[in-house]
C-alpha cells in the first residue's frame, strides 16, 4: 500500500498555517521527514495518525481515506508520538497487554505471545513486571516502539524517536525499524539528518508547512556534488564572510571555525571543494539556494 | 489480564483494577468507614462526651430515618471524592500524555468514554460501600446504648438510602464531573464545580429555613437530602423509626430532575467529545517565534557584559516582595481562584437577603450581624483557598518542572519558603478584603449607611486574620512534611475536620487545640468588652507554636531531588544554623511561658470543667441531695438588698437582708443555703444562732444547723454580704457575668447569674436529658411534677423558696451608667463618684427581680388608662432607636386590651430595658415585675417593613407578649406542676395574638398562625421524651408557645372573643396574688368549659386535654355562574381527626365539628367564610358567592392543627 498525500492543509485557530498544500507520495519502506522545529512535521504526523483534522486536501493509504475513515486507519496504524507519557504505577507488561487488547488482539493466548515477543524485541523483557514510573527515558522510548508495533501495522509513524537516546540505543532503534517488513510504510520524522541518511530510501524536506524537496537522498547529494566548498577561518573572518558568500553552515572543528559555502565555483580565496552530504542538501534547501522546489527526481 | 469481549468493558475493568492497586482508594474507603462509624457511635452514646443528634433521643440511630439521613449526608460529603475519581479517570490521560495511544487505537469513542466512566463508577461504588460498613460497625460498638439501635436492621433500611439518595447522586454528579474533565482536559474546572455544588447545597439549607420556599429548596438541593427532609418533616418519632423512606413527592421529582440533568449533560458531553489531540497552545495565542534556521554552532560574537553580582542576605531579602508578588499575581489571575471567590460571594449575597430572620422578618444589617453571616460563610472559602494554595505554592516549581533550575540557583532556601508563606498570607488578606467589600455592600444595599469601618478592620484584620494565618502555617507545614501533593491536601482536610470536632469527643482544652481561641462576644452595648485579653493570650500561644512549625518546615524543606527522609534529615541538620536555632528557641520559650500563664488562668485560678465534668457534677448533686426535696425550708417574705456593681473591675457585691418565715407546720432545724462558688462570702448570718455543718462550694451548697430549730410561724432576718469577681480567664473565655456595659444579674432565673442566696434543694440543677442521665446511672425523670402532685400545688413555679415578697433595693454602679431593678425609683443620687438609685415595690410581687446596669438613653411616654396613668420607659443603647415607637405602641395597645378585658394593671410603670445579646440571664426577653429586659438582637434591631405583607411586626408582638406576662405569671402565679406554662406562656402568646389581630387585621393572622403551626409540627418530630397535651404541658416550647397560642386562638374563633375574655378575666381575678395553693391548668380549663356552649365542649377535649390533629383537605371545587352575576361553588372536602399519644402513635377519632369553609378571589381576598358542620370523610357543600372565585376550601386561615396546611385550598374549576 502506498501513502498518497494531496494538497493537505491545516490552519490553527491562532492563524498559523501549520501545513500548506503538502503533497507527497510515500511507497512502502522508510521515509524520512526532515525539517526544523515548527516546520509542521508533528502536525502532519498527527493528521496522518487521525489525531487531527485537516482543512483541505486528502490523504489515502491504499484505498483507505485517512481523513474520512479514521477507524480503518487505526486498525493498521502504529504511532509513536513525540511527547508521550505512561501510567506510572502500572507495569510495562500490563500496559502493553492492555494496548494490545485495544488494538484488537482479543484472544488471550496469542496476545500474551505477541506481547512477550515484542518485549524481547525491544529488550524490555527482563523488566517487564516493573512499574513504568521507574523507567528511564530510553526505556520509555523502547516501550513506545513496542506498542507502535502491536498488531502488525501497515503504517508506522514515528515522531522524533531518537531524541534523548544514547548512541547505543540509537543504533538498536535503527535496527528495530529496519527489521520491519518491507511492505510497511514507515514515516520517520526527525531533525537529525544522519538518521535519514542512514535509514531512509526516500525523504522530504519540509519548512513553514511546505514541502521544499522530496525524493531519494542519493540523487540530491549527487546534484550538489561539486558545489559545496569549505574553508578554515577565524571567528572574525567568519563574520565578514557571511555577508559575501552563500553560507551553508559554520561549525567548530577541533577548536577552529570551519565554514561551508555553496556556489558553482569557489566563493572566494582559500575555499576548497568539500565532500557534499545530505546535511548540506538540507541546509541549502532551507536557505533556498537550490533554485526552485524540485519535484521528485528519479 | 482477563478476556473481555468488549473494549469498553476491557477499559472499565483495567481502570478499576488499577484503582484497586492505588493507596488512595483504600484511604477513601477507610476514611468513610471511620466517619460513618464515629457518627453512629457518637449518636449511640458510646463516646463519653460526644453528641450527634438528628431528631431527638428517641429516634433509633439505625432506623430508616436516621440511616437515610446519615447515608445521604456522608455520601454528599463525598462529592469531592466523586469529582476526584471521575475527573481523574479521563484527565489522567492528558496529564500523563497517554491519550495518544487510546485515540489511535481501533476503538470507538463510546468504548473509551463509557469505559472510563464505568470504571470510575465501579470504584466509587466500592468506596461508598464503606459507609454501610462503618454504620454497622459503629452501631454495634461497645458502649452504644442498646435501646437506641435496632438489633437487626432490615436490609431495606440500608438499600433504600443507597438507591434513592447516594447512588443517583453518584451517577449524575460523576457524569457531570467526568464530562467537565473530558472536555476541558483539566482538573481545575472539576474542583471549581465541586465548590459551586457545595455553595448550592448550603444555599438550599438556608432556603429551607424560610418555609415559604420549601418546595423550591427541595428541588434546588442536588443531594436530595432536603427533598427527603421536606417529605418527612412532620413525621412523628414513631414514624421515623418504623417507616421506610417513601419514593414519592418531592423526593421522586428531585431524583428525576437531577438524574435527567446528569443524563443530558453526559449525552451532550459525549457528542462534543473528540478523540483527537488538541492543537498545541489551544485557546492561547501563542505565536510561533520565527527564527533563522542557519545552524549557528559557533559561539556568538556578542560580548556579554560583566554583571555585578550581589549574593548577600540583604539582597535576597529585598527580593522577597517581588517574589511574593509573582506568586500572588499568578494565583489571582487563575480561573479556579476567581471561581472560588465568586462562589463565596454568591453564597454571601444569597444569605444576606434573609439576614437574621425571625418570624420571616429581617433585622437591620448592623456590622456585627453582617460580619456574623458574611464572615461565617466566607471563612469556609478562606479555608478552602488556604488549603488548596498551600499545596499549589509548595509544589509550584515541581509542577512546572522548573525545580531543577530553581533549586540549583544560589538563592537561599529561606527566600522561596518565606515568599510562599507570604503569598499565602497575602491571599488571605485579599479574601478578607472581599469579605469587607461584600459586607459593606450588603449594608448599603439595604439602605444602611452607618458603616463602622474601624470595627470591620479590627474584626477582620486583627481577630480573624490572626487565626487564618495560623491555619496557613499549618497547611504549609503539612505540605512540606508530607511530600505528596494529593496526600498533603487530604491530611490538611483531615486536620481541619479533626480539630474542629475535637470538643465533640470530649477534648475541650484549648491548650492542645491548634489555633483555637476562647469565645468572644460582640455586642453593640458592650463592644468587645473584656473578652479580648484571653483571646490575645491564646493567639500568642499558638503563634509561638506556629513559629516552631515554620522552623520545622524550613529545615525539612525539599530542595533538589533528594526527597527521601535520610537526605532531608541531613539537610535539616545543616540548615539548623544558630540563627534558626535562636528563633526556634525564642519561640519555644514564648510557647512555654504563655502556655504556663494560660494554664494558670484556665486551670488554677478558675476550675477547668469539661462538658462531661459539669454533667457529672450535676449527677452527683442529685445523688447526694435529692432526698432533701420535701424537707421544709423557710420562705422569703421580704427582700432588702444593696447591690454594688463595678463594671470596669467585673465585680459585684450584693448585701442585704431577707426576712424568712417558717410557713410549715413543723420546726425547721436545717437550713440549706445556695450561692455561687465564685462569690466570696463576707457575711452569711442566718439571723438566729447556727453553725455551718457542711458545704460543697462546687455545688453552691451550704448546710447550716440551727442551734434552736425555727418554730412554725417564726421569723428570722437572714443577712448576707457576697462579693463576686471574675479572676483571670477560663478555657472558654472571660467570665461574662459583670460586663463593661450591659450587666444583667437576676434573682432566680438562671443559676449562673443568680448572686442572691436561695434556699432548699434546687431541682433546676439536675440533668434533664434522659440520655445524659443514663450515662451517669440515673433513671429517667419527668420534665415537671405531675399535675396532680398535691404537695407541689403549694409551691410557686417561679420560685421554690418564696411566695409573694416585699421588695426594696439600692443599686449603685459606675457614674455614667444607669442601674435598674423592679419597683419605683425613690431616690436618684451620686455618691463617691458612683451613681445610685433606690427602688421600692409598692405591691406584693413574685421573688423574681433583675439587676441591670448600662449606659442607657431613656425614652419616656405615658399610657393614659381609665384608672390612672402608667409611665412607660425604654432604656436603650444609643443607636438602636429603630423600633422604640413600635415597642411603646405595643405597651399601650396591650395595656389597653388587657386592662379592658382581663384585670387592672398592678403597677404604675412599665420599663423595657435592652441587654446584650449573649447574656446568660436572658433568652429573647424576660418579664420581671414591671420590668421587661429585651435582647438587643430581638426587637431592638428588627427591621420591619410595614409595606411588605410578609413582614410581621415582632417588636410590637414580643412587647405585647411580655406585657401579658404581667398578668399571666405575675398576677396569676402558677403552681409548680405540669401545665404551668400553659397558663403563663400560652396565655401570654394568645393575648399578644389578640392585640396583633386588633391592630393589623385578619390577613396578618394567617401568616402568623401558619408559622406557629409549622413550628409546632416540626417540634413534634424532634420530641425527646414524649409529647404532652396542653393540660400537662411540661416545658416543651413547641407545645406551650406554638400549640398553645394556636388552639387558644381557634377556641376564641369558635366561641367568640367576648366569651373567651369572660373566662380569662374570671380566671385572673380569682387567682390574683393568691397562693399557696397556686392555680393549675385545671383551673383555667374549668373557666373555659364554663363559657363554652354545650355543643362545642368537644373542642376543649380536642385542644387542651389530648393531642389532636386534623387532616383537612380540599379535593375539588367547581363554579357555575348564575344569571344574577353571582356564582355557585360546589366544593368537596375531606376531613379526618386523629388522636396521638406521647410517642406519636396515632388512632383515628370521629370528627364532627364546625369548621370554616371559605372561598378566595384571584387577589386572595376572602369572599366567603362561614362555619359549616364537617364530619369524617367526604363532605360536600354548595356555596353562594358574590365575586369571582379562584380558590376554595376548608379552614383557609389554618385555625386547626393540620398536618398539611398547604392542601386546604384548591383551584376552582370553571366549566
Amino acid at each position: 500500500m502506498e501513502l498518497i498525500i494531496r494538497d493537505l492543509s491545516k490552519r490553527y485557530a491562532n492563524g498559523v498555517q501549520a501545513i500548506d498544500r503538502v503533497s507527497l507520495s510515500i511507497p512502502p519502506g522508510m521515509f524520512g521527514l526532515l525539517g526544523p522545529n515548527g516546520a509542521g512535521k508533528s502536525t502532519l504526523m498527527r493528521t496522518l495518525a487521525t489525531l487531527q483534522s485537516a482543512d483541505a486536501g486528502s490523504a489515502t493509504l491504499g484505498d483507505i481515506d485517512i481523513l474520512r475513515e479514521p477507524e480503518k486507519v487505526r486498525a493498521v496504524l502504529g504511532y509513536l508520538p513525540q511527547d508521550f507519557g505512561v501510567y506510572p504505577k502500572v507495569s510495562a507488561l500490563d500496559l502493553l497487554d492492555h494496548f494490545a487488547r485495544l488494538k484488537g488482539l482479543v484472544d488471550a493466548r496469542s496476545r500474551r505471545e505477541t506481547v512477550d515477543a515484542l518485549l524481547h524485541r525491544v529488550n524490555l523483557h527482563d523488566v517487564r513486571k516493573q512499574k513504568l514510573g521507574g523507567f528511564s527515558g530510553g526505556m520509555r522510548q523502547r516501550f513506545g516502539i513496542a506498542q507502535a508495533m502491536l498488531g502488525s501495522p501497515k503504517l508506522v509513524i514515528v515522531d522524533e524517536p531518537t531524541a534523548g537516546l544514547d548512541p547505543e540505543e540509537r543504533v538498536r532503534f535503527h535496527n528495530l525499524l529496519a527489521d520491519i517488513a518491507s511492505d510497511v510504510v514507515v514515516i520517520l520524522s526527525t531533525h537529525i539528518v544522519s538518521d535519514v541518511a542512514d535509514l531512509c530510501s526516500n525523504f522530504a524536506v519540509i519548512n513553514k508547512g511546505r514541502v521544499l524537496l522530496t525524493g531519494e537522498p542519493g540523487t540530491f547529494v549527487a546534484e550538489i556534488a561539486n558545489r559545496v566548498w569549505r574553508k578554515v577561518v577565524t571567528k572574525a573572518e567568519a563574520d565578514a564572510l557571511k555577508a559575501q558568500v552563500r553560507v551553508v553552515s559554520t561549525r567548530l572543528q577541533a577548536g577552529a571555525t570551519v565554514i561551508r559555502a555553496y556556489g558553482q565555483d569557489a566563493p572566494g580565496p582559500g575555499f576548497e571543494v568539500a565532500e557534499a552530504d545530505l546535511e548540506d542538501v538540507y541546509f541549502c534547501t532551507i536557505a533556498g539556494y537550490l533554485a526552485a522546489p524540485m519535484a521528485k527526481a528519479a | 489480564m482477563s478476556t473481555m469481549t468488549s473494549p469498553m468493558l476491557a477499559i472499565a475493568w483495567f481502570d478499576f483494577a488499577r484503582r484497586l492497586r492505588m493507596i488512595s482508594t483504600y484511604v477513601y474507603f477507610v476514611l468513610f468507614a471511620v466517619l460513618a462509624g464515629l457518627w453512629m457511635a457518637a449518636a449511640g452514646g458510646a463516646l463519653a462526651s460526644a453528641s450527634v443528634n438528628f431528631g431527638g433521643d428517641k429516634v433509633l440511630i439505625n432506623g430508616p430515618y436516621a440511616l437515610a439521613f446519615g447515608i445521604a449526608f456522608l455520601g454528599f460529603a463525598g462529592v469531592t471524592v466523586i469529582g476526584s475519581i471521575t475527573g481523574r479517570a479521563v484527565q489522567q490521560d492528558f496529564e500523563y500524555g497517554t491519550y495518544h495511544f487510546f485515540f489511535t487505537a481501533p476503538i470507538h469513542k463510546r468504548d473509551y468514554f463509557f469505559g472510563r466512566l464505568l470504571g470510575a463508577y465501579l470504584t466509587l461504588v466500592l468506596i461508598f460501600v464503606s459507609i454501610a460498613l462503618g454504620i454497622v460497625i459503629g452501631s454495634n460498638w461497645p458502649g452504644v446504648d442498646s435501646s437506641r439501635i435496632v438489633a437487626h436492621p432490615s436490609w431495606e433500611s440500608f438499600v433504600r438510602p443507597y438507591l434513592l439518595l447516594l447512588l443517583p447522586n453518584m451517577l449524575w454528579l460523576g457524569g457531570c464531573f467526568f464530562v467537565l474533565a473530558a472536555l476541558t482536559r483539566q482538573m481545575a474546572p472539576v474542583y471549581v464545580a465541586g465548590v459551586v455544588l457545595l455553595v448550592g447545597y448550603l444555599f438550599a439549607i438556608n432556603l429551607l429555613g424560610d418555609m415559604e420556599n420549601k418546595t423550591l429548596a427541595a428541588f434546588v438541593d442536588p443531594s436530595g437530602a432536603t427533598a427527603f427532609d421536606v417529605l418527612v418533616r412532620y413525621w412523628s418519632v414513631a414514624q421515623k423509626n418504623g417507616e421506610q423512606i417513601p419514593f414519592a413527592g418531592e423526593l421522586l421529582w428531585n431524583r428525576a430532575v437531577w438524574l435527567c440533568l446528569g443524563i443530558v449533560v453526559t449525552a451532550v458531553g459525549y457528542r462534543a467529545f473528540r478523540m483527537q489531540a488538541v492543537a498545541s497552545g489551544s485557546g492561547r495565542k501563542r505565536r510561533m517565534v520565527e527564527e533563522s534556521p542557519v545552524a549557528e554552532s559557533a559561539p556568538g560574537l556578542v560580548e556579554l557584559p560583566a554583571a555585578k553580582l550581589d549574593r548577600s542576605a540583604g539582597a535576597f531579602a529585598r527580593m522577597l516582595p517581588g517574589l511574593m508578588r509573582l506568586y500572588v499575581a499568578e494565583i489571582l489571575r487563575s480561573p479556579r481562584f476567581l471561581t472560588i471567590v465568586l462562589g463565596g460571594v454568591l453564597l454571601v449575597i444569597g444569605n444576606a437577603l434573609t439576614l437574621g430572620s425571625f418570624y420571616g422578618t429581617n433585622t437591620y444589617p448592623l456590622t456585627y450581624k453582617v460580619l456574623d453571616v458574611v464572615g461565617g460563610l466566607f471563612s469556609l472559602f478562606i479555608l478552602i483557598v488556604t488549603a488548596i494554595y498551600a499545596g499549589e505554592l509548595v509544589w509550584r516549581e515541581r509542577d512546572a518542572r522548573m525545580d531543577d533550575i530553581t533549586d540549583s540557583a544560589p538563592a537561599p532556601t529561606w527566600l522561596g519558603f518565606l515568599a510562599k508563606l507570604g503569598a499565602l498570607l497575602v491571599l488571605q488578606a485579599i479574601l478578607l478584603l472581599v469579605v469587607l467589600v461584600c459586607s459593606i455592600g450588603v449594608q448599603l444595599a439595604q439602605g444602611f449607611t452607618r458603616i463602622e469601618l474601624g470595627h470591620y478592620l479590627f474584626e477582620l484584620y486583627v481577630l480573624q486574620f490572626s487565626g487564618f494565618a495560623l491555619i496557613a502555617v499549618l497547611a504549609l507545614a503539612v505540605h512540606t512534611l508530607i511530600n505528596n501533593k494529593y496526600l498533603g491536601h487530604f491530611v490538611v482536610l483531615l486536620l481541619f475536620i479533626v480539630t474542629s470536632r475535637l470538643p465533640d469527643f470530649g477534648f475541650e482544652d484549648r491548650l492542645y487545640r491548634y489555633g483555637s481561641r476562647p469565645e468572644m462576644f460582640y455586642s453593640d452595648l458592650n463592644g468587645y468588652g473584656h473578652f479580648l485579653p484571653a483571646v490575645f493570650w491564646f493567639r500568642l500561644y499558638w503563634s509561638a507554636f506556629a513559629m516552631l512549625l515554620l522552623v520545622l518546615a524550613y529545615v525539612l524543606w525539599v530542595r533538589g531531588r533528594d526527597a527521601g527522609w535520610r537526605g532531608r534529615l541531613r539537610t535539616a541538620a545543616a540548615r539548623f544554623t544558630p540563627a534558626v536555632g535562636s528563633i526556634a528557641g525564642a519561640a519555644a520559650v514564648a510557647f512555654v511561658a504563655t502556655g504556663a500563664w494560660i494554664y494558670y488562668n484556665t486551670h488554677v485560678l478558675n476550675p477547668f470543667h469539661s462538658r462531661h465534668d459539669v454533667q457529672r457534677m450535676q449527677a452527683d448533686y442529685e445523688r447526694r441531695f435529692k432526698s432533701l426535696t420535701g424537707i421544709a425550708q423557710p420562705k422569703i417574705t421580704a427582700v432588702d438588698v444593696h447591690v454594688d456593681i463595678y463594671p470596669q473591675q467585673h465585680r459585684a457585691r450584693l448585701a442585704g437582708t431577707m426576712t424568712l418565715v417558717n410557713k410549715s407546720a413543723q420546726p425547721i432545724g436545717d437550713l440549706y443555703v445556695l450561692y455561687p462558688k465564685a462569690a466570696t462570702a463576707h457575711r452569711v448570718d442566718i439571723g438566729v444562732p447556727a453553725r455551718l455543718a457542711d458545704e460543697v462550694p462546687d455545688m453552691r451548697w451550704h448546710h447550716y444547723v440551727l442551734d434552736t430549730p425555727l418554730a412554725p410561724g417564726a421569723t428570722s432576718e437572714f443577712r448576707f454580704d457576697l462579693e463576686y469577681g471574675a479572676r483571670g480567664f477560663r478555657n472558654d473565655g472571660a467570665d461574662f457575668v459583670v460586663l463593661d456595659n450591659g450587666t444583667f444579674l437576676n434573682a432566680g432565673l438562671n443559676p449562673d447569674t443568680t448572686l442572691i442566696p436561695s434556699f432548699g434543694y434546687d431541682e433546676s440543677g439536675e440533668l434533664s436529658s434522659d440520655n445524659d442521665r443514663k450515662k451517669f446511672g440515673l433513671s429517667a425523670k419527668p420534665r415537671m411534677h405531675d399535675l396532680d402532685e398535691k404537695a407541689q400545688h403549694d409551691v410557686s413555679a417561679l420560685s421554690r423558696d418564696a411566695d409573694f415578697i416585699a421588695y426594696r433595693a439600692r443599686v449603685c454602679t459606675a457614674a455614667d451608667q444607669l442601674p435598674v431593678t423592679s419597683g419605683y425609683v425613690e431616690r436618684d443620687w451620686t455618691e463617691n463618684g458612683r451613681r445610685c438609685l433606690s427602688y421600692r415595690m409598692d405591691s406584693p410581687m413574685a421573688a423574681l427581680y433583675p439587676f441591670v446596669s448600662a449606659r442607657y438613653t431613656v425614652k419616656r411616654d405615658v399610657w393614659r388608662g381609665p384608672d390612672g396613668d402608667v409611665a412607660i420607659e425604654i432604656d436603650y443603647q444609643p443607636g438602636h432607636e429603630y423600633n422604640l415607637d413600635r415597642m411603646i405602641a405595643g405597651v399601650k395597645d396591650s395595656l389597653d386590651y388587657y386592662t379592658r378585658h382581663y384585670s387592672p394593671y398592678q403597677h404604675k410603670i412599665m420599663r423595657i430595658i435592652e441587654f446584650p445579646r449573649f447574656s446568660r440571664s436572658g433568652g429573647f426577653a424576660e418579664s420581671f415585675p414591671n420590668t421587661v429586659p429585651f435582647n438587643e438582637a430581638i426587637g431592638f434591631t428588627a427591621k420591619v417593613d410595614d409595606n411588605d405583607p410578609k413582614d410581621i411586626d415582632y417588636p410590637y408582638f414580643v412587647t405585647a407578649h411580655e406585657v401579658a406576662h404581667q398578668w399571666w405569671a405575675h398576677q396569676e402565679v402558677p403552681a409548680n406542676v405540669q401545665g404551668a406554662e400553659f397558663i403563663t406562656e400560652s396565655l401570654a402568646e394568645y393575648s399578644a395574638l389578640m392585640v396583633l389581630k386588633q391592630k393589623y387585621g385578619d390577613a396578618k393572622m394567617r401568616r402568623f398562625l401558619k408559622y406557629e403551626l409549622d413550628r409546632y409540627l416540626q417540634g413534634r418530630g424532634l420530641e425527646q421524651k414524649g409529647e404532652q397535651p396542653l393540660l400537662r404541658a411540661d416545658g416543651a416550647a413547641y407545645v406551650h408557645y406554638q400549640k398553645g397560642s394556636h388552639v387558644l386562638y381557634a377556641l376564641q374563633d369558635a366561641i367568640g372573643e367576648a366569651a373567651m375574655n369572660d373566662a380569662l378575666s374570671s380566671f385572673v381575678r380569682q387567682w390574683r396574688f393568691k397562693g399557696p395553693p397556686y392555680p393549675t391548668s385545671r383551673d383555667l380549663i374549668a373557666e373555659l368549659r364554663r363559657v363554652t356552649p354545650a355543643d362545642r365542649q368537644g373542642l376543649i377535649e380536642d385542644f387542651f386535654e389530648t393531642i389532636t390533629l386534623y387532616d383537612d383537605r380540599a379535593i375539588s371545587a367547581g363554579a357555575r355562574k348564575r344569571p344574577d352575576g353571582k356564582y355557585d361553588v360546589d366544593l368537596v372536602v375531606s376531613a379526618k381527626k386523629t388522636r396521638a399519644d406521647g410517642a406519636g402513635n396515632e388512632k383515628e377519632a370521629p370528627m364532627d365539628a364546625l369548621v370554616d369553609i371559605g372561598v378566595r378571589d384571584p387577589k386572595g381576598t376572602l369572599l366567603f367564610l362561614e362555619k359549616r358542620r364537617v364530619t369524617t370523610g367526604e363532605n360536600r357543600f354548595t356555596l353562594e358567592v358574590t365575586g369571582e372565585p379562584a380558590k376554595a376550601g376548608i379552614d383557609p386561615l389554618n385555625k386547626l392543627i393540620d398536618r398539611d396546611a398547604g392542601d386546604n385550598l384548591v383551584d376552582v374549576m370553571r366549566p
